[in-house]
């Protein structure tokens, strides 16, 4: 049998599993109570192997593979996500919170009643207030505040929408990341970008869809639990991209092999695979067949999408990227490269923002300020950059960290800490959205007059998901996936679309 | 000639079923069965609003006795034997669609009101999920045509034919001996067969052959760690403790446990109990503590600042979750929030169960306590010497006492259960900590028949101050008090022991510290780890004492390897279960006892209401989930799919068993036949001639049934990412087989493991130990080990029931560029070489057959060869190459290496090689 036939047949063969499996494959299809029966054929076209131009050679659907792209439910905002997640969590009394009052309580204790019943990570005993340790401005038409940690951030006040009252009730980091992204403090859940993956495919085939990068020297606290795929196929996991080595793990082809001789390497395993297929008939080979035509080509792409060195001067001026070595701008860079390569999902990580005083490069005074300097430019560049390129009303941007800080200067076991620190908090703290159908220069919630508690506009880590989803085009209610029994969803019981921020 | 018989086949067995289907036809019709006709149209359309959680308008369709109850609105929803006035009836029927059943959904289909009036007009009986009813003899059915009859190997394929026949399908006819060999090799010891064993079995053309290989596999030692590295995923193995910290914690003697207890196939029954209860059982040996670390697997947070009871209780939720999924087939987790919405358990239920694990000693301490230490043979001869003394001199009960307390240093108490802290402090939250001028409590200690504390700490290089202990609260009278020696700079923890007064019963106990030479506030002088209350070591003023004595505290103090165990309360220090409402550890409801579900078998009457018991009732005949969820599991692990798809899900939210009867069958085999044995329940089932078919497959067969749920032909499975591994270890000649022992680590690439505030490094094991099996594989749970996350392996945060195989790029590029198949490739190369002559094509042809048991095909061959000459002219033009393919830059290599090692590559990443046919 020539390739050509076999390749005809092998069409035939797919569209009628296809059909098939729609009906009876339970792990992909019967789970999704929203129905995947929306599946956006068409636009896979771009990325499968061998094609001829009759009509039934359009529908290149490979029944086996799950990363084909899906139409959500309604149509939606944005298209792809660009989170930045502080990892540590930074301090909202230094940057977007501002408290004169908490100022004039500077180093008097602070009242029982803010102490009484109350759990803390570290603080014992009756700590000292800490005033602001920033000085804040009020900027562009919206005026809001910004203190002068994000100097570049502040000439963009009127593109962001800030969440001034967000809260969670957990208050170390590994649940708490945990909570934020995967909607449950404990083990075991999908992440946010994994639900999103496995509802919406990815628009690449060469490019994993759901990229996550990390910086700061760690991974966050909670390992790769925050962009594991918990319950869905683990085919939804977050593919770390890394900074040194591979690209990807295993992207790169062994020293001393060409590209060419991996290219006929690749052709002689399929060419063996395809004798196999006529002896077995098993669809599964074909399917194998184009993993490994797709892993030839993302070989291509991964490493030319996170190679940033093809960039004009005047970017890498603008985000302030330091080619060849792993930091936070490179990534944040890397976000907007791999967007406009059609990833649907991703995940930044930058470690280090746990600012509890306890030396220098945890201070609210020194480190804290440096891990500000090295993010300011760049995330402000990145929306810029965005924005030029008309990609901003299609991104959703998402910035913060799993919790806030205390307006108490941090005692660790009832001590005084070397620097001055504040400890994690649970009750108030500011994150920020931008882009994809999110009010411009806009302010959600508020604290009272030290920062300590929300007074409106409270909103907890299910209410920025079901929010994410929604502009995704998805109801967080009903997107939801079967398993133990009982259907679930990132959201739980709980989550409300923060209605007040969309444009 | 095949081909003609086949059609022949077809044929005849084509007007038997025929025959057959058309008496079915002319039957009566059957009563309603509630389970397989009622239920699913309940549970599809009806109970996510009338069910456990969500009683909407009163109607619940969970128990029989709610659904007949009145609802809401005051009328009947069911009123058995009346269709007509029976509410529920009247509302699927409406065409108003605001008050039409299921509410804003379309409307049920004709037959199935139809089923539902009919079910109700013959009294609405209820039916029971058929996973709840205890296993029952099934009857084997007897084969209906004569052709079957001869296709038929065993009980399993009388089933398997029934409902062949039912489908109108024909049996696939056998596979060839070679793709059994490699089949049943992967399925019974996880990698190719053994030369000897493989050799044998090709050259034997008797009867006996092939249950003569099956005998030999099942005897092989490496079906323990094949079956091992299943049960891992069920216990959440991990080589770490998770959570953020992910510090490292020793438990490979619990991996080490399993494999000898597959290798001797310990009766399943044996195998759960000493899992659940080892330590319980009368005479506990050794083995049976390490068999409970089972449980000890689940996490222990040690990010500081966290809640240690916090992380207790998940623990224990953990271990009931992992109980209930992998021993029992059943997601228990839901009925920790409230009643379960489809199954007939009660949100009580949950808390009555978790009494039977809430009361071990774990309680989420940095050290994993209470640990078992294992004893080299002189140790042990010590400690028999003491135990065996302390029996003849003072009495038996001493004897066990000093035995457990030098084996497990338990029962301490833990110092993080200290509270009211003044000048002192939890450090890290994990252990006490004094400072000068400190006060804090132990609460609730038994003191009865206590002179002794020894206790664990780690000192101050200064030492000195007085440590007092008052009884009841600060005022009360002082039953100890003592100082601390000086000690050397980080000397590590210490054991000391200081005398108590007599005070009878249970009492909190208020510590104060000062010392003078502590001049900084803040300096934490003395940590403590445990303190243990006990008496003077007895058999005072008997020969020998001071000896003995003496050997009591080196066995105590010695550094002795340790391995995470379950160990109850003594009842002095109970903890009581709560109801938690909703869910909410913190919010406690009422307080329960230690019972099973209503739902299931009974407890069994002589048993006791501790983990023994439980164990007892789990592995009862009468139970009826816990042989069909291991014949289940087993079935799925050779043919890639349960007879019931959900292994993790058996109750009415699962998917049905295909094959109920043979599943029960099976079950009631396993259980009394086989008295539990699980080699002869994999005998059984490998023998069958349903096993035993080819798995090509027609495209009429493929559009019949393209998941092969009717077993028509052969399974056709890709390998689990261990399987893969080891197969590549096989093919290439360098398998270490050595077994047991700490966890390895082979080759991965820099920068996986960055867990903050952990330095652990990855160090590459040497030598052969590099090329061991993947189930000795170092496993870190927040960063396991990559290639095989990238083949579906879990990373045992949980217990997981399933691995669901997915098919992905990046699958490829692990076996295409993995340094460790990169690495096998050369070394696959070089065998080829060696044992494969020295014409291209024969080194070439063999290396295919090494990998898939047969021999190549032509149109293969010749791109394998035209890859190979491509290869070699590069590396001819090119010599730099040739040495880095080969991974020795600098040496003179051979281009012909180099070539048949992208050759090899290829090969290794076959379709073919990485699937089971």
């Amino acid at each position: 049998m020539t390739q050509k036939e076999l390749n005809d047949q092998r069409l035939v063969r797919e569209a009628q599993q296809a059909v098939l499996r729609m009906h009876s494959r339970r792990h992909f299809i019967k789970e999704s109570a929203m129905g995947l029966g929306a599946l956006a054929l068409g636009s896979f076209l771009g990325s499968c192997g061998r094609r001829d131009s009759s009509s039934m050679t359009n529908i290149t659907f490979d029944p086996a593979h799950p990363l084909l792209p899906k139409l959500p439910p309604f149509p939606g905002k944005a298209k792809s996500v660009i989170y930045l997640h502080m990892a540590g969590a930074p301090s909202q009394l230094e940057l977007f919170d501002y408290k004169p009052e908490l100022m004039k309580m500077d180093g008097q204790d602070c009242p029982p009643s803010l102490l009484e019943g109350k759990r803390f990570a570290f603080i014992r005993g009756v700590p000292k207030m800490l005033g602001p340790q920033a000085k804040f401005s009020q900027r562009g038409q919206s005026g809001a505040w910004i203190s002068d940690n994000m100097p570049h951030l502040a000439t963009i006040a009127d593109e962001l929408c800030f969440l001034k009252a967000v809260t969670t009730d957990q208050f170390n980091h590994a649940p708490a990341q945990l909570m934020v992204h995967t909607g449950s403090p404990r083990l075991g859940r999908p992440s946010l970008g994994s639900w999103v993956t496995y509802g919406l495919g990815t628009e690449n085939q060469n490019l994993p869809g759901f990229v996550v990068l990390t910086s700061g020297g760690r991974t966050p606290d909670a390992g790769k639990s925050v962009w594991g795929s918990g319950f869905l196929p683990s085919v939804y996991q977050g593919v770390q991209c890394r900074s040194e080595g591979d690209p990807v793990l295993f992207m790169k082809d062994p020293d001393g092999m060409s590209r060419d001789l991996r290219k006929a390497s690749i052709d002689a395993i399929n060419e063996v695979n395809s004798q196999e297929y006529t002896t077995y008939n098993d669809p599964e080979i074909l399917s194998r067949i184009s993993q490994y035509e797709m892993a030839y080509k993302m070989q291509i792409s991964a490493p030319e999408v996170m190679n940033i060195n093809d960039e004009p001067e005047y970017i890498h001026q603008m985000y302030g990227t330091k080619p060849g070595q792993a930091c936070f701008a490179n990534n944040v860079l890397l976000a907007r490269r791999l967007v406009e390569k059609g990833v649907r999902f991703v995940q930044l990580f930058d470690w280090g923002w746990d600012s509890h005083g306890s030396d220098e490069n945890l201070a609210i005074d020194v480190g804290f300020i440096n891990k500000c300097r090295q993010s300011d430019k760049c995330i402000t560049a990145l929306i810029l950059d965005l924005k030029q390129r008309g990609l901003l009303d299609e991104t959703l941007v998402v910035w913060g960290g799993e919790f806030g800080r205390t307006p108490m200067q941090e005692n660790r076991e009832g001590k005084k800490m070397p620097f001055k620190g504040r400890d994690h908090h649970t009750e108030a703290f500011t994150m920020w959205m931008a882009g994809a159908g999110i009010k411009k220069g806009y302010s959600y919630g508020e604290t009272d007059e030290i920062g300590y508690s929300t007074i409106s506009g409270k909103v907890e880590p299910f209410d920025i998901q079901a929010t994410i989803l929604n502009q995704l085009g998805f109801d967080h209610e009903k997107f939801t996936y079967h398993f133990q029994g009982r259907p679930f969803r990132l959201t739980d019981t709980r989550g409300k679309v923060i209605e007040d921020i969309l444009a | 000639m095949r081909v003609l018989t086949r059609k022949k086949w077809l044929l005849v067995i084509s007007v038997l079923i025929i025959a057959v289907s058309l008496f079915r036809c002319s039957t009566r019709r059957q009563p309603v069965d509630f389970t397989t006709q009622v239920k699913p149209i309940l549970n599809k359309n009806c109970i996510t609003c009338h069910g456990g959680v969500r009683q909407k308008g009163g109607f619940s369709l969970l128990f029989r006795e709610e659904a007949l109850g009145k609802t809401k609105s005051g009328k009947f929803a069911v009123v058995p034997g009346d269709p007509d006035h029976s509410e529920m009836i009247r509302r699927i029927t409406l065409n108003d669609p605001e008050d039409r059943m299921p509410y804003k959904h379309d409307p049920l289909s004709r037959q199935d009101i139809d089923i539902l009036r009919r079910w109700i007009k013959e009294g609405a009986h209820w039916g029971e999920h058929w996973a709840y009813v205890p296993v029952k003899d099934v009857a084997v059915p007897g084969p209906a045509t004569g052709l079957l009859k001869n296709w038929i190997k065993n009980p399993v394929d009388n089933f398997i034919g029934q409902k062949l026949e039912e489908q109108q399908l024909l049996p696939s006819s056998p596979a060839n001996k070679e793709t059994l060999l490699r089949r049943v090799s992967l399925d019974i010891i996880g990698m190719p067969a053994p030369r000897h064993i493989a050799d044998k079995f090709l050259h034997d053309n008797s009867e006996q052959a092939y249950a003569i290989l099956v005998d030999s596999l099942l005897a092989s030692p490496h079906y323990g760690e094949k079956w091992t590295t299943m049960w891992l995923d069920l216990a959440r193995y991990a080589d770490t403790k998770g959570y953020e910290r992910d510090d490292s914690r020793v438990i490979w003697r619990y991996r080490d446990w399993l494999i000898n207890s597959f290798n001797h196939d310990k009766p399943y029954d044996k195998f759960l109990i000493e899992q659940l209860a080892g330590d319980l059982m009368p005479n506990a040996t050794d083995d049976d503590y390490i068999a409970t670390a089972f449980h000890r697997n689940t996490m222990t947070n040690d990010e500081g600042g966290t809640d240690n009871e916090e992380f207790r209780t998940a623990a224990v939720l953990d271990r009931v979750n992992t109980t209930w999924q992998a021993l029992m087939g059943t997601t228990f987790g839901c009925v920790q929030c409230h009643s379960h919405p489809y199954d007939p358990f009660h949100h009580e239920d949950y808390y009555k169960f978790m009494a039977f694990f809430n009361d071990s000693r774990d309680e989420d301490t940095e050290a994993d306590y209470p640990l078992f230490r294992t004893c080299n043979d002189s140790v042990q001869q010590q400690l028999s010497a003491l135990t065996s003394w302390v029996k003849q001199n003072v009495s038996e009960q001493k004897a066990k006492e000093t035995y457990t307390f030098l084996k497990t240093w338990q029962p301490a108490y833990n110092s993080l259960t200290c509270d009211s802290f003044t000048n002192s402090e939890l450090t890290d939250t994990k252990w006490l900590a004094f400072r000068n001028h400190a006060i804090s409590r132990l609460r609730n200690v038994d003191l009865s028949q206590k002179n002794l504390l020894i206790y664990r700490f780690l000192g101050w290089p200064k030492g000195g101050g007085t440590w007092k202990i008052h009884l009841d609260n600060i005022n009360g009278p002082v039953i100890a008090s003592t100082s601390f020696a000086r000690s050397k700079e980080n000397a590590g923890w210490q054991y000391a022991e200081t005398a108590l007064k007599p005070a009878d019963g249970v009492h909190d106990l208020v510590f104060t510290y000062d010392n003078p030479l502590v001049t900084d506030s803040l300096l934490n002088a003395v940590i403590f780890d445990w303190f243990y209350f006990t008496e003077i070591f007895p058999g005072s003023g008997k020969p020998g004492y001071a000896v003995m004595k003496k050997n009591f505290w080196k066995l105590m103090t010695a550094d002795l390897p340790t391995t995470p165990v379950m160990m109850d309360n003594p009842s002095s220090m109970h903890r009581g279960t709560f109801v938690f409402e909703r869910g909410n550890w913190l919010v406690k409801g009422d307080k329960v006892t230690a019972d099973v579900p209503k739902a299931l078998n009974p407890f069994p009457t002589n048993a006791p209401r501790n983990r023994l018991g439980l164990a007892i009732w789990l592995t009862s005949k009468q139970n009826p989930l816990t042989a069909r969820t291991m014949v289940n599991r087993v079935w799925e692990q050779v043919f890639g799919n349960g007879l019931a798809e959900t292994l993790e899900d058996l109750g009415s939210q699962g998917v049905p068993p295909t094959h109920p009867e043979l599943l029960d069958w099976l079950s009631y085999q396993f259980m009394n036949d086989y008295n539990w044995s699980l080699k002869k329940l994999i005998r059984t089932i490998v023998l069958s001639a349903t096993y035993r078919q080819d798995s090509k497959v027609t495209p009429e067969l493929l559009q019949k049934d393209p998941y092969n749920k009717y077993y028509a032909r052969g399974a056709r499975v890709r390998l689990s990412a261990e399987q893969i591994r080891d197969q590549a270890l096989c093919i290439s000649g360098v398998l270490c087989d050595s077994m047991y022992g700490p966890s390895v680590y082979p080759w991965q690439p820099p920068g996986i493991w960055l867990s903050p505030w952990n330095g652990a490094v990855w160090r590459q094991s040497k030598g052969c130990q590099q090329y061991r099996r993947g189930l000795y594989t170092y496993w870190k749970r927040s960063a396991a080990y990559p290639s095989m996350m990238t083949f579906d392996g879990v990373s045992r945060e949980v217990c997981t029931a399933r691995r669901i195989r997915t098919n992905t790029p990046l699958q490829a590029l692990t076996t295409l560029n993995d340094s460790v198949y990169i690495d096998l490739a050369r070394q696959f190369a070089k065998r080829m070489q060696k044992e494969a002559g020295v014409d291209t094509k024969q080194q070439i042809s063999e290396g295919f057959a090494w990998a898939t048991n047969h021999t190549i095909d032509n149109r293969s061959l010749q791109a394998l060869v035209k890859l190979y000459e491509t290869a070699l002219d590069q590396f001819k033009a090119d010599k730099d190459k040739a040495k880095k393919m080969l991974g020795e830059p600098g040496k003179e290599v051979s281009v012909e290496t180099a070539a048949l090692a992208v050759v090899a590559n290829a090969i290794l990443n076959l379709d073919e090689v990485v699937t089971k046919n």
